[in-house]
């Protein structure tokens, strides 16, 4: 058996040297080609003592220019078109163990050696890694098969399967190719309408309007959503260790809508990473910007808020780059990157973006949008205008801005110099009797008004406002009244005052009488001018609109913001990624190695957004084709889709890859439908999945796609295909995250208030995408199949094969009700013929009609849970969950509990 | 031209995957005997001179592997206190902070210092506890743990422990996965990545928690983060199934679920002659290891049937949720060839802010629920002949302030000390731990380290050391980098290895 398996290896190595021959002779130009032959001579051998993070001897080997200069010795390492004057070359021929290069490390090939050699000789060009090499068009291959080929896809798979002499496979059945499709597209089995339009006669045509239909599907965004939930790092909840809850399920209903509407890839991520800052956001365009306020928030006591933001920040920046542009930049938060062309201080340019956005690891989660229902919008409407009327334009948006986010306020965990006061867990500005405290540098100018979140715990008190110092210029005093308990919104009106001042808050009151008594309590505080148009027709009802607006209950979504003018922050490089040690200040840019900023645009996530999405970008377009090949075939073109960069595993179809993105581009305005309808109108995507002798010899892990995709399915898809086979799935769409059944015990989270309370009818049957998310502790039979903690980006989800998975959908309640609960249907269509029930059950789940073997297999298995359950009645109560004894329905139950663990049911084929 | 080494080495990797994965099992793997060969196959697995090549073996990803050298611990129990238990009352004893009980503290010692509640002058607090020396060694421990004291020269203390994070959650990732952000892999994971685990009907890697609650950081502290999900801790639980979904469903006998297992997989048998997809064998196996499972865990988790001596001297109470019958389940892991066992104990947070959160009351009672079965578990280890082969760690997540807690300014309800991040006392015992040493020391109030300061960092480079790992070797390659559980720090504490 050994040996049978070595020879085979053999076989193998043979076929592989026979390909190392054919690509010496058939080697087109005689060359160094920098990035096949140089680059990971470089990258092995040298870079880690002379790359970005280690530059010994003040030499460098990342980029040209820094390669060319002299090293600390003042020798020149390489000298364009000299090797013999280069002491790079020397260095590694070198026969004196204390001069040789690699230091102390297995010497270069004669091969490696020559190849240096020869590069130096042409001149040490540069070349440029194929992923930061913009987008170009490609020749399409002229390999044809008019009986296979359907489209371009399938010249560039034939090209490659020609070099290897390996023959495409036919089209799968119609059944398989119907199940695999509809998984893919819309993560269900397809439903019944299509299935029965397509399989009464599966042409060609059929298929495509199979396809077309599929696309149109309304369940199709909520497929592709989830597969941006990982890439979001969505979460019902904030994270770390409290892990409260967070309302922010209205991003993931945008995701499905954007899909399902197709939104244009480009403009799918400028409202993302930017929606706030166009031109009059929509609702929906702020809620876009939810993507990054996915990051976590750290609620548990005594942490530094500014810690935490920055650490939110630099998520933002780490996501940005591994999601949507299948980079890791994260390796450069500490050093130069030690492979790709990024250097240190650009990290910090870049993260200039996003380091002047509203948000400050605020237990609120501000800012945040506040949703009014569609009364309360239509008045708005008119308030605003009103207020337009009244006081011009920008008046307006500032209420409005107000009205909608409760910003831009100073959020009281700033203050400092406490006297007697505190910052209450780290988190809201207390003040208890004879209390001082300060916040910095307020914009006061034109201020006549104060609107504050507060809770005050005595019924009167004197609360003063001195300006610069605490025995500055008294602004004005008051007295919050102590409203009910809890949370309350309050104002102060004040004669005007101008300039930006220190504001010192004064504190007493009589009635407290312990000195750590807590007296008033911030959340955040707003200074503004009065509500304008007194004297005006409708000012009272208006300005009675404005406080009822703005103490409205509001559901909410933490969006992105960008800060006004006085609460700008610097950005500085920090020294070795420590952000308390803070180096030389930059400016918002992007790496110089990759396209340049566009031309008119500003400096600011929207300019930033217009570059990811710009044409010349080399990155955007290859990764998210990249990705959806993969959601579709199991692997990427390129299978590391977290890094296209140096380090990653180079594409197997490089030009299908580019092919593809340009396509997205140019031809298909980024409609990612297009895209996938390419792919799955593709000859190559609809083949059959079965592996032939000769496709295991030649391709045992279909890198050629001589085949088609045979996947396990995600444990999302795998839910709701169970739900859906065994008539269990609600279809309701949106909304509040929802609550399956989980087992009890799991949720334990120190400190924190949450609770897994089981959702009421059918929200148990929801979607996989609707399961409330909990970072400290995920929805398990998910996580059991791979599922991401969603804590940060996953950028893939690499498959395993485990019992525990085997547990689940054997023992899960939640499975074991799909699996009663299909099988009462079964009984119910087809009273008393178990036959045909286990075949209609197969039918059902697996998508085609059960082989005899098969069908003997599962009827004796039938047969002997029947014999089971007649002979021990109460095994049959228990299993049917009543108090009947039906042993024909436990039975029954037994099979398609099996049936729904198949290898076929859990995997796509 | 390209590298004609690479070249070939690609192509050996390629033969070696083409054999294991798809081959062998197909030949091998039909029914339960397969496996047992399957797992000496994939025994051979080990490093070689460059060990950036992933170990994962998808269709065998948990079989025993070779370290790079050979270790002397087999397996480990890492017992953390999550909350953070303090030195001062513990192991690290300050006569002279006695005497500075009371006063303001000194302006020096707050100077630059960020804390999590402390704020403006807080008074210092001497320790809580009497003191003693104990064994030949003379190691100090407190009256808190009297039986622990008797144990003493089975223990290396090192008492300069520091750690740069002061929140629980970030110092908890830190401790247990070498980053204090999120996405690392932990400890555990990386020693079932390195070494598989050797009985392959348990997890490898489980977790038992107790007092109530998860640690701070969540499943996190026990995540595969990069690494293949296969890595992640199992929790273990004492109410409920004992492993999440282990138990058949009602009406299911165990005769029913053999034969629906069985059938299961001769379907997909009959599913593999069509698609000769490896992945439908590796699922094959995996059914079977669930059944072999459903067996083998429930009957280590119970501990009914250990002898009345045994609970007797671990203290433990059958049925319930507390760390004692933890304890000993660790052992009985172990002992059946678990590679990791990790245990959290909730409630060691002692800010004074309430009775059980007190340094005064709850510390007390805390250390009274750990002192027995702890020293149980070493000496029942040693009994057993396996102290050499398992290595006990015990500790937090940080330390405590010598200063006594002035939570936002005020007198607190009981006595308390704060997170502190420049000394605390981790302490570890057998799998080739010297005992009866103490490495590292603190200023005269247990402030600051004065010598052999240490970090988490240095404790994780030790654990592997003792499994047969280069800390700075044992890497993965994620994200176009290797990483390493000890990031870029860590130094083996060779004075405390025998």
């Amino acid at each position: 058996m050994k040996k049978f398996s070595l020879k085979k290896g053999l076989i193998v190595l043979l076929v592989l040297a026979a390909g190392i021959a054919v690509y010496f002779i058939v080697r087109p130009s005689n060359r160094v080609d920098f990035n096949a032959d140089v680059k990971p001579i470089l990258n092995k051998k040298c870079i880690s003592c002379h790359g970005g993070v280690r530059q010994k001897a003040n030499y460098s080997l990342l980029f040209r220019s820094d390669a060319l200069l002299p090293a600390k010795s003042g020798k020149y390492p390489i000298v364009p078109g000299n090797p013999d004057h280069s002491e790079i070359i020397r260095r590694i021929i070198s026969t004196d163990p204390e001069e040789r290069m690699p230091y102390r490390s297995e010497p270069l090939t004669s091969q490696e050696i020559d190849i240096l050699r020869r590069w130096i000789k042409e001149g040490a060009p540069w070349g440029d890694h194929w992923a930061y090499v913009p987008v170009k068009q490609q020749n399409i291959p002229s390999a044809n098969d008019k009986g296979w080929v359907r489209n371009d896809i399938d010249r560039f798979i034939l090209d490659k399967l020609g070099q290897i002499k390996l023959q495409h496979s036919p089209e799968a059945d119609s059944r398989v190719l119907l199940r695999r499709v509809s998984l893919d597209a819309i993560g269900l089995p397809a439903p019944k309408n299509l299935a029965e339009a397509y399989l009464k006669n599966p042409t060609d045509r059929a298929y495509e309007t199979l396809v077309d239909s599929l696309l149109a599907n309304k369940h199709f965004g909520e497929r592709w959503a989830s597969m941006w939930l990982d890439l979001a790092r969505y979460a019902d909840s904030k994270g770390y260790e409290k892990d409260e809850h967070r309302d922010i399920w209205r991003y993931r209903d945008w995701l499905i809508r954007a899909f399902n509407g197709d939104k244009p890839y480009d403009q799918f991520l400028t409202e993302q990473l930017a929606g706030d800052l166009m031109p009059n956001p929509t609702e929906q365009q702020l809620i876009a910007t939810a993507f990054h306020r996915n990051t976590m928030t750290n609620d548990e006591g005594g942490t530094d808020n500014e810690e935490f933001r920055t650490a939110a920040v630099i998520d933002r920046v780490n996501t940005t780059w591994q999601a949507l542009m299948g980079t890791t930049f994260g390796c450069v938060q500490c050093h130069s990157h030690p492979y790709d062309p990024f250097r240190h201080d650009e990290y910090y340019k870049f993260m200039a973006f996003f380091n002047n956005t509203r948000d400050e690891d605020t237990f609120g989660d501000y800012p945040e949008l506040r949703s009014y229902g569609d009364s309360a919008k239509e008045k708005m409407k008119e308030l605003v205008e009103w207020v337009s009327r009244q006081a011009g334009e920008q008046r307006a948006k500032e209420i409005k801005t107000f009205l909608l986010t409760w910003e831009p306020s100073i959020n009281s965990q700033n203050a400092d110099q406490l006297v007697n006061s505190a910052i209450e867990d780290t988190k809201w500005l207390v003040l208890r009797n004879h209390a001082v405290a300060r916040l910095t540098k307020v914009d006061l100018d034109k201020k006549d008004q104060l609107i504050f979140r507060y809770n005050s715990y005595v019924p009167h008190a004197d609360c003063e406002i001195h300006l610069d110092k605490p025995d500055g210029p008294l602004a004005f005093r008051f007295d919050p009244p102590k409203k009910g308990g809890g949370w309350t919104i309050g104002s102060v009106d004040f004669p005007a005052l101008s300039g930006v001042h220190d504001i010192w808050f004064v504190y007493s009151s009589p009635l407290l009488k312990k000195p750590e008594d807590s007296g008033l309590m911030f959340d955040w505080l707003y200074f503004t001018q009065q509500f304008p148009g007194k004297g005006a027709p409708g000012y009272e009802s208006m300005q009675h609109l404005f406080w009822q607006l703005d103490t409205m209950q509001t559901s909410t979504t933490p969006v992105m913001m960008e800060n006004p003018e006085d609460m700008h922050r610097n950005t500085y490089v920090f020294e070795r990624g420590n952000w308390l040690v803070k180096g030389a200040q930059v400016q918002p840019d992007v790496p110089h190695s990759l396209n340049p900023f566009p031309r008119n645009m500003p400096k600011n996530r929207l300019g930033l957004a217009a570059w990811i999405v710009s044409k010349d970008n080399p990155l955007t377009a290859r990764t998210i084709v990249n990705r959806f090949w993969e959601q579709i075939f199991g692997t990427g073109l390129a299978e590391t889709l977290e890094d296209l960069g140096t380090q990653g595993i180079p594409p197997t179809h490089p030009e299908l890859l580019d092919y593809l993105s340009w396509k997205l581009m140019n031809d298909d305005g980024w409609s990612l439908k297009k895209l996938l309808k390419e792919i799955l109108m593709s000859a190559t995507y609809r083949q059959d999945s079965r592996v032939t002798k000769e496709g295991e010899e030649k391709d045992p892990f279909n890198k050629y796609y001589g085949r088609g995709p045979r996947v396990r399915l995600t444990g999302e898809q795998i839910r709701d295909e169970t739900l859906a086979v065994t008539g269990l799935l609600s279809e309701k769409m949106y909304g509040p995250s929802v609550f399956p059944y989980q087992p009890k015990g799991i949720w334990l989270t120190p400190w924190g208030t949450s609770v897994w309370k089981k959702s009421e009818g059918e929200d148990q049957y929801r979607r996989a995408v609707y399961t409330y998310w909990k970072r400290s502790s995920p929805y398990p039979s998910m996580m059991s199949f791979d599922g991401a903690d969603r804590e940060v980006c996953t950028a893939r989800r690499i498959r395993t094969n485990t019992p525990l998975q085997a547990l689940v959908t054997l023992n899960d309640s939640a499975f074991l009700e799909a699996a009663k609960h299909f099988a009462v249907e079964l009984q119910t269509q087809n009273p008393g013929h178990a036959d045909l029930q286990i075949k209609q059950a197969f039918a059902r789940a697996i998508g085609h009609d059960i082989d005899e073997q098969s069908f003997e297999i599962l009827q004796s298995l039938y047969k002997k849970a029947l014999v089971k359950f007649k002979q021990h009645p109460e095994k049959s109560k228990e299993m049917n969950g009543t108090n009947t004894v039906e042993p024909e329905l436990s039975a029954l139950v037994v099979v398609t509990n099996a049936i729904l663990n198949l290898d076929e049911y859990v995997t796509k084929s | 031209m390209k590298d004609e080494y690479s070249i070939y080495k690609k192509a050996q990797e390629e033969a070696l995957r083409y054999q294991t994965r798809r081959h062998f099992l197909r030949e091998a793997s039909f029914g339960f005997g397969g496996l047992a060969l399957a797992y000496l196959m994939g025994g051979c697995k080990s490093f070689g001179s460059g060990n950036s090549t992933s170990l994962y073996d998808p269709v065998n990803p948990l079989a025993p592997r070779m370290p790079m050298f050979p270790g002397k611990a087999k397996s480990v129990i890492y017992l953390h206190m999550a909350g953070a238990p303090s030195q001062l009352e513990l192991f690290d004893y300050k006569p002279e902070l006695m005497k500075m009980d009371g006063q303001d503290c000194p302006q020096s010692l707050l100077e630059g210092k960020r804390f999590a509640f402390i704020r403006g002058v807080p008074k210092m607090m001497g320790p809580q506890a009497t003191f003693k020396q104990r064994g030949e060694s003379g190691a100090w421990i407190s009256d808190h743990l009297p039986h622990l004291a008797t144990i003493a020269d089975e223990i290396a203390f090192v008492k300069a422990v520091t750690t740069d994070q002061f929140n629980h959650a970030p110092a908890q990732l830190l401790v247990h996965t070498g980053g204090p952000r999120l996405g690392r892999p932990s400890l555990g994971s990386w020693v079932t990545y390195g070494l598989g685990t050797e009985n392959q009907d348990l997890p490898g890697f489980v977790v038992l928690t107790s007092g109530g609650k998860n640690p701070d950081a969540g499943k996190s502290v026990w995540g595969s983060g990069f690494l293949p999900s296969v890595y992640q801790g199992v929790q273990c639980r004492s109410v409920g199934d004992p492993v999440l979904f282990l138990s058949d469903p009602d009406g299911m006998d165990r005769d029913l679920r053999k034969a629906s297992i069985d059938a299961i997989n001769e379907v997909n048998r009959q599913q593999y002659k069509t698609f000769q997809d490896p992945e439908t064998l590796s699922r094959i196996s995996q059914y079977e290891m669930a059944y072999k499972m459903q067996i083998s865990v429930p009957e280590v988790m119970d501990i009914r049937d250990e002898p009345a001596y045994i609970h007797e001297m671990y203290g433990t109470k059958p049925g319930e949720a507390c760390f004692a019958n933890n304890v000993l389940l660790a052992r009985k892991l172990v002992e059946k060839g678990v590679r990791f066992v990790q245990l959290f104990d909730w409630g060691w947070d002692a800010h004074g802010s309430d009775e059980n959160l007190s340094i005064d009351i709850g510390l007390v009672n805390k250390c009274r629920q750990i002192d027995k079965p702890v020293t149980a578990l070493i000496l029942d280890l040693k009994q057993r002949g396996l102290l050499d082969d398992v290595l006990v760690v015990w500790g937090g997540e940080f330390g405590r302030t010598p200063m006594q807690e002035n939570r936002d300014g005020k007198k607190m309800p009981y006595k308390g000390r704060d997170h502190h991040t420049d000394a605390f006392t981790i302490w570890m015992a057998g799998g080739g731990i010297k005992g009866g040493v103490s490495y590292g020391e603190t200023d005269e109030i247990g402030y600051s380290a004065i010598s052999g300061k240490t970090t988490a960092f240095d404790i994780q480079a030790t654990i592997l050391n003792q499994l047969g790992f280069d800390h700075e070797k044992f890497t993965y390659d994620f994200q176009g980098r290797p990483f390493r559980l000890t990031d870029v720090s860590g130094r083996v504490i060779t004075e405390i290895i025998s």
